[in-house]
């Protein structure tokens, strides 16, 4: 994937380079020897081996499914091996629950944050790591907290609710919550899934600072860049086996997609070759009131028929109000959205909208993408159910339903569906979003507003997201694809234009120059 | 998580037990564990009942063998049962569009008010007068849910404090009425006056079911071909499931969550015309008493089932009726009786909880 490659190396990456032949050599902090975890029939580790030295920063890679993140939960005693062997430093150890785990010095930051909304950072630290008397404690704790927090770099305020803070500060009041508890092991699930390069930047050299002290670290991720530029040795994980270990010195971003996936996925640059006329234009338009995100003022931009338009920025800018806008869900308050064949939009509700052609993938899955209690018909069927299809009012037509599905699981290649009617919330995030766009594009939309359509995706899915967005155009379709991944917008995107503070201040034609954009993210103010 | 069996697995105090939940309990382990609830609650009771003097023959005797061979016992079961099943299916449609209905009390007695309203009035001819009834109970019903949900949707007033408060102010309307313009004139008891005989629900004249009996079981019929293949119900799951995402795929959520809620105040109404025309014959001042808040439970155990509401209806109404036999023949005072009452449901309602989660032991 050319786009991955690494191209500004922070500081850290040259302290690492000079640890990864230490590392090799410093003693086993944590060794897992054949561990096999089933669930009922569903084999998730098969025969795992793996070590963690003391003092490096270890990355644990893979697809979605891979075992990556049930591994882990075996070392943090959320789940018990059905077989195998863990050794602490040399010693065999049966960690059979959490509060084994946090008593050996192994702190987990889940994916999804722990963390109380109405107490304040402290409060949420004492609650996990308090003891005795509660005053008393506060004290201890604060001092304690204020410490590590100095050491490692964590710049936090201690009493403020957690509810009020960005979601990279509560990820610090996790990390500060495992090593208040003294864990040697810190282990992060996908942290970076939700932060912005130069907030994983910053947490990266912290993590490098905590294992330089002897602390090892462990971070899940689909990210080959942040594997190859953080870690000092890359463990890749697929179906549930372990595939190597390796230094990032050995291995480039082609070689080590081989190995995650089990073959070689190299996405190219596809330009459209048929750019039509001007299909949606949006004119000054503002939206201010509701929601949390930024406010968004006089956007402007035209996007044309047989085109990928990528908005690039960095998150919080206005892209959710925006996405918000284009699918209905909010109305805008000046200004105007023009589109071809039709004219004005004015506050269309969604199903209109669905009727002009339109196609959303909303980057909030769980919220607005898919129903996770109901099956993978019902969630596959509910917008042809709303345009009328399958049967009548007082019947629904369940055989045809069924039939056209099962069809639309085969032809976007959506895995691990062992029946209908299966909840949508057991797919991975990669094939329930390859099930979100089985739906959308079951219609033949003319206009696709994506947002984030990978976020959390592994490498292979998000190819096929990719593929699909580009036939979407390549039949003539406008697509709107707003990311925060900057690869994805250069790789994707026919014309750039780049938000900030709630407005396009800058438009690039493909294919555009990575800092340029960059500056133009960050520069304007 | 790739994991299917297991959402999510929690180590409990008792670090041997493991509790996770199941993705899919069969359903004859469904009935199985229902069916082992409902026993241990019966035994539960019956030790209650032996500690405070029954003896054993007599329990045999008036539980096991009168309900389900005497005919007038199972026949006055059925009878409270109708209503039952209506209020259950008011709650279970009303859930179903996360509207938690806590009026279903008052919107049965303002369906009760409707149709003696129209009783005493004798509007319409006399061989419509019963479904003229109906219908203004249902109208009725209708019209004292239609505040707390307009409040919920305009306001975002929350519907439980609402329709709870509604309650109080239908009851009070209620005693009102009894003691003032409707008390019967011929005892001067607070009662309306008793209907006439066209006024009456009575029996179908086939196997002794009282017309009350199949009106419920018409609107089961109804409620559950709603739910499981109609568009309507389709669109309703995701209303529950996730009301955001049916908002974002075009449903419209607003209208769907105003037509169900509506046919729950219509059913609950439809309920104070069933006690009223079909047990009492006439409305008295506490005929809805434990009507309103066994419609909640139901629904609840029900999961929201037309289908298991019937059965949830049918071993409430069976407490109802043993509780009076047991307070009458036996002298067991009432709050043995609710003692047992609540028993046998918290028995039931724990199983539900074996049947979403199991629980392994480890090593």
């Amino acid at each position: 994937m050319t786009s991955l490659s690494t191209t500004a190396a922070p500081i850290s990456e040259q302290a690492s380079c000079a640890a990864t032949g230490l590392a090799a050599l410093a003693p086993r902090a944590l060794q897992l020897t054949n561990i096999v975890k089933s669930f009922g029939d569903y084999v998730a580790l098969d025969d795992v081996s793996f070590d963690l030295r003391r003092g490096e920063v270890h990355a644990l890679l893979g697809e979605n499914g891979a075992g990556k993140s049930t591994l882990m939960n075996v070392v943090a005693g959320l789940y018990t091996s059905d077989s195998g062997t863990v050794a602490l430093n040399g010693s065999p150890v049966i960690i059979d629950n959490p509060s084994v785990a946090h008593r050996l010095g192994i702190g987990m930051v889940h994916q999804h944050y722990r963390l109380v909304d109405t107490f304040t950072a402290l409060e949420n630290i004492q609650l996990e790591n308090g003891h005795g008397n509660y005053r008393r404690s506060m004290a201890k704790l604060r001092d304690r907290t204020t410490e590590i927090a100095e050491r490692i770099g964590f710049g936090i305020d201690l009493d403020r609710p957690v509810g009020e803070m960005s979601i990279s500060e509560q990820q610090r009041v996790e990390i500060l919550k495992i090593l208040t508890a003294d864990a040697r092991i810190i282990i992060l699930d996908e942290p970076t899934a939700v932060l912005t390069d130069a907030e994983a930047d910053r947490l990266f050299t912290a993590m490098a600072g905590l294992a330089a002290e002897g602390n090892s670290v462990v971070f899940v991720t689909h990210k080959l860049r942040e594997a190859l530029t953080y870690a000092d040795r890359i463990t890749v994980m697929r179906a549930g086996k372990m595939v190597r270990t390796v230094a990032p010195n050995d291995i480039d971003t082609t070689q080590l997609t081989s190995m995650i996936v089990g073959e070689t996925i190299v996405e190219r640059r596809y330009p459209s070759s048929n750019i039509g006329d001007p299909k949606i234009v949006l004119k000054g338009v503002s939206q201010a009131g509701g929601g949390d995100d930024a406010p968004i003022s006089d956007v402007n931009f035209t996007v044309r028929e047989g085109e990928i338009y990528g908005i690039a920025g960095v998150g919080g800018n206005g892209q959710s109000r925006l996405a918000a806008l284009l699918t209905g869900l909010m109305r805008h308050d000046q200004g105007r959205i023009l589109l071809a064949g039709h004219g004005a939009l004015d506050g269309e509700t969604p199903l209109a909208l669905r009727e002009l052609g339109f196609a959303c993938i909303h980057s909030d899955r769980a919220h607005y993408g898919l129903a996770n209690d109901l099956t993978i018909m019902e969630n596959f069927s509910v917008s042809a159910v709303l345009a009328g299809d399958f049967g009548s009012p007082f019947k629904i037509d369940k055989r045809r339903m069924r039939a056209s599905t099962q069809e639309a699981v085969k032809a976007f290649d959506v895995r691990g569906v062992r029946a209908l009617h299966q909840k949508a919330g057991l797919l991975s995030g990669g094939n329930a979003q390859k099930l979100v766009l089985a739906r959308e594009f079951s219609r033949a939309p003319s206009i696709v507003i994506a947002h984030s359509p990978c976020r959390g995706l592994d490498v292979r899915a998000a190819a096929a997201v990719h593929e699909h967005l580009h036939d979407a155009r390549d039949r003539g379709g406008t697509v709107i694809l707003i990311s925060e991944d900057l690869d994805e917008i250069l790789l994707m995107s026919d014309r750039i234009g780049v938000m900030s503070r709630g407005a396009i201040v800058a438009e690039f034609d493909a294919p555009a120059d990575r800092n340029a954009i960059g500056k133009a993210m960050t520069g304007h103010a | 998580m790739p994991d299917s069996a297991v959402a999510r697995s929690h180590r409990s105090l008792l670090s041997r037990i493991n509790l996770e939940i199941r993705e899919h309990a069969p359903v004859p382990q469904q009935v199985a564990l229902l069916a082992a609830g409902l026993l241990l609650g019966l035994l539960v009771s019956a030790l209650i009942l032996v500690s405070v003097g029954v003896s054993v023959s007599a329990l045999l005797n008036e539980f096991v063998i009168s309900i389900v061979t005497s005919s007038r016992s199972m026949g006055n079961v059925l009878d409270r049962a109708a209503p039952l099943v209506i209020v259950g299916l008011s709650a279970a449609i009303a859930f179903k569009t996360r509207f938690w209905n806590i009026g279903i009390e008052g919107q049965v007695i303002f369906g009760a008010i409707g149709a003696t309203l129209v009783a005493n009035a004798d509007i319409g001819p006399p061989e419509l007068r019963l479904f003229t009834m109906g219908a203004a109970a249902m109208l009725a019903g209708m019209i004292w849910i239609a505040l707390p949900l307009y409040l919920r949707l305009r306001l975002r007033i929350n519907e439980i404090i609402s329709t709870l408060l509604m309650n109080y102010i239908a009851l009070n309307f209620l005693l009102h009425l009894l003691y003032g313009p409707w008390k019967d004139p011929v005892t001067a008891f607070p009662n309306s006056k008793i209907y006439e005989h066209v006024e009456r629900l009575g029996s179908t004249g086939w196997l002794n079911i009282s017309t009350s009996v199949a009106i419920a079981m018409v609107f089961v019929v109804i409620v559950a071909w709603i739910f499981a293949a109609s568009r309507f119900g389709f669109l309703m799951k995701f209303v529950y499931a996730n009301p955001a995402m049916a908002r974002a795929i075009g449903v419209n959520v607003a209208v769907l969550t105003i037509l169900a809620v509506l046919a729950s105040g219509a059913l609950s109404g439809l309920a104070g015309f069933a006690i009223s025309a079909g047990i009492d014959n006439r409305m008295t001042q506490s005929f809805f008493v434990g009507y309103g808040f066994s419609g909640i439970l139901i629904g609840f155990l029900a999961r929201n089932n037309p289908i298991a509401v019937v059965f949830f209806a049918f071993l409430i109404s069976a407490l109802m009726v043993a509780g009076q036999s047991l307070q009458i023949f036996y002298q067991i005072p009432f709050s043995i009786v609710q003692l047992i009452q609540a028993t046998i449901v918290i028995c039931v309602a724990a199983s539900e909880f074996l049947i979403r989660h199991r629980i392994r032991f480890v090593r």
